[in-house]
């Protein structure tokens, strides 16, 4: 029987499932993805989750449970500590590994290699060398299965560039071919936004799919290449050194000063520290370069989905009527 | 007679409006919602049709205010909006060249800021309801007077007393330590009156430029003490717009009648609905686990509407009957 490997459908999943999958499947296992979010996921993920933790933190408790409930022989969890030089990942990714042992029984085995670039990014190739080594001692294998998985990301970050959303990029390099979304909207909203939120259609409320009913383009910082957020983030006086929150600042910079750009929306997740303060950043340079609208917004486990929707349909009538300069009464009808 | 009517079903209250086609306001009602927004709405309509001459034509309908979807398949209407896009579009009309609107209402508040009529920055209160109309019905009637008589008591005032207004529970205790110390009651409600204008400032207006010229309004604005703690807090004189209580709802009679000046046909059912048997209900469904709670608005035992499931299934199975009947 082949050995079956989890993957939470959570967190880091959004930015490495691809190299994950073709990691483990050129190893000879078979990858088992964790349920889309639903209500249950999320109510066994905040019961059983320390409480000070962050929304998506306490999602991926929920699918770790999802995956354990699935009789998978592994959950692979790496504790990523740092995905560029001189930069770290928010706390709670780091901890999240321990947190989950210590609070979840009956869990199948964890692999949490450390994944540590804050140094010597080489170091990328030992961690996975250190996973393989538990289904297989051949080492070329092991190097080939990596590759593998590299090349896998590439494709993903070119597929992301051109546009898909990580999950309609999934579909595309794994079979299920999907038409690019048609870009027939009148208006382009941006979404700075953590991809485990944002693409996480439950906890989000359909944020993607409700704007694009309304006749919106929507993209979000994973569309942006990389080199390009982090010049932009430069423009701080100082380097902010969580890797996803200058990627959030640095998505803001750029949104706000593109012209393409008709509305910006800042989805921030409740009790995410860094949010807390790339949300403010970004809100005082809206102000100052005052191009494109922006519209706040916090998500919790509690969040009602009518506030979420006025808002939305007020911000978007916002835009609507700057655009035009017409009063945005007959578009919106139901 | 024709005209367009605007509706506008909060949660507390339900507020209609007739406005003829030279967008005056003719009629307009104030009702509280009490919790049964079918039933006031039904019991507004029977009272308006009473006031409007028998001749009168129903060129459209809006709707806006937490109950919108409700009213709108209710009465059939011809555009549902949310409240801030209503509340904006009245108040350009009312009072051209509006930079700022402040809104209380019954438990929201916004601030919208325009400039050259067009909407450019808005918010809402968050998860706090301190400061709106609900707190201050419940603080008036502690005090055992009227909400009426709130406004006027606080001008009295001579030196307004300092009250922690951060947060509703805590303006209580802070308001009854207060008394017990001795301070006189406009003493009172008037710094209960700055409190609120103080936190609206801080939550919802933050980092917002307020300039002139502001209105407030909302039911709220019937409180001239509050509207007093504006001036004061901004510098800035704050108009009290004539239909201030309503303008939800003439928001939405103004966006009815842009929406049907294409030719479009509204879609109005008639007064008739007031006397029609309206009735609402939920149950779970058990298709997937996220156990959505749907809900099923039937008009003389036929479904009319369904909303609340997330992926579509009740909502739109009842969208293609409906295009299988008609």
């Amino acid at each position: 029987m082949t050995t079956k490997v989890g993957i939470p459908r959570a967190l880091l999943y959004y930015y490495y499932y691809p190299m994950w999958k073709d990691f483990f499947q050129t190893l000879g296992c078979e990858v088992v993805v964790s349920d889309k979010t639903n209500k249950s996921i999320l109510s066994d993920g905040s019961k059983n989750c320390v409480d000070e933790a962050c929304l998506p933190v306490k999602l991926a408790f929920g699918h770790v449970i999802n995956l354990a409930n699935k009789n998978v022989d592994y959950i692979f969890i790496p504790r990523l500590v740092s995905m560029a030089k001189q930069e770290y990942i928010c706390p709670k990714f780091l901890g999240f590994p321990d947190m989950v042992k210590h609070n979840v029984e009956n869990l199948p085995e964890i692999i949490d290699t450390t994944i540590n670039m804050r140094l010597k990014t080489s170091e990328i190739s030992n961690a996975y060398k250190q996973v393989g080594r538990k289904f297989t001692g051949n080492r070329f294998k092991i190097w080939q299965a990596y590759r593998k998985g590299q090349k896998s990301v590439q494709r993903l970050n070119e597929l992301l560039l051109s546009g898909y959303m990580p999950e309609e990029a999934f579909a595309v390099m794994y079979g299920k071919e999907k038409d690019k979304l048609s870009s027939g909207g009148d208006i382009n909203i941006a979404i700075i936004c953590h991809p485990y939120i944002i693409h996480d259609s439950y906890i989000s409320m359909n944020l993607i799919g409700r704007l694009e009913k309304m006749g919106a383009n929507v993209v979000t910082a994973d569309n942006l290449p990389e080199e390009l957020v982090r010049q932009q983030a430069t423009k701080l006086p100082k380097r902010l050194f969580w890797t996803l929150g200058q990627r959030m600042v640095g998505a803001g910079y750029t949104f706000v000063n593109d012209n393409n750009v008709d509305g910006v929306i800042n989805l921030a997740a409740f009790a995410c520290g860094p949010d807390s303060m790339t949300s403010e950043l970004i809100d005082r340079t809206t102000k100052k370069t005052r191009k494109a609208p922006l519209l706040n917004l916090t998500l919790d486990e509690h969040t009602g989905e009518a506030g979420i929707v006025t808002r939305l349909e007020a911000f978007i009538d916002m835009v609507r009527w700057k655009k035009s300069k017409q009063l945005p009464g007959v578009a919106l009808v139901n | 007679m024709t005209g367009y009517l605007g509706i506008d079903v909060g949660s507390v209250s339900t507020n209609i409006v007739f406005m003829n086609e030279e967008e005056q306001v003719l009629e307009s009602l104030y009702l509280r919602t009490q919790g049964q927004p079918i039933k006031t709405l039904q019991k507004g309509l029977k009272t308006l049709v009473r006031s409007l001459p028998v001749s009168t034509v129903i060129k459209g309908v809006g709707t806006t205010g937490s109950a919108r979807h409700l009213s709108a398949v209710m009465v059939g209407a011809d555009v549902v909006k949310n409240e801030i896009t209503a509340h904006a579009v009245a108040a350009t009309q009312q009072v051209p060249g509006v930079q700022t609107v402040l809104e209380i209402g019954g438990q929201d508040s916004k601030i919208i800021i325009l400039r050259d009529g067009v909407v450019s920055d808005f918010a809402m209160n968050t998860v706090c309801a301190a400061g709106t109309g609900s707190f201050l019905d419940q603080q008036a009637s502690r005090l055992g007077i009227t909400i009426e008589e709130f406004g006027p008591q606080s001008l009295k005032t001579k030196t307004p007393v300092r009250i922690a207004g951060r947060c509703a529970v805590f303006a209580e205790s802070d308001m009854i330590h207060k008394q017990q110390m001795g301070f006189e009651l406009p003493d009172i409600l008037a710094g209960l009156c700055e409190a609120l204008v103080r936190n609206y400032l801080n939550n919802v207006g933050k980092g917002k430029e307020i300039l002139g010229p502001a209105v407030f309004q909302g039911g709220v604005a019937a409180n001239i003490g509050m509207r007093k703690a504006f001036e004061k807090e901004l510098g800035l004189e704050v108009n009290i717009p004539e239909h201030y209580n309503v303008m939800g709802a003439l928001g939405s009679a103004l966006l009815a009648k842009e929406a049907v000046t294409k030719g479009n046909k509204t879609l109005f059912k008639g007064f008739s609905v007031a006397e029609m048997d309206f009735n609402s209900g939920s149950f779970e469904c058990s298709g997937c686990p996220n156990l959505c709670e749907v809900i099923e608005i039937s008009e003389e035992g036929t479904i009319i509407a369904r909303w609340g499931d997330r992926c579509g299934k009740w909502s739109n199975a009842l969208a293609s009957e409906q295009v299988q009947i008609s």
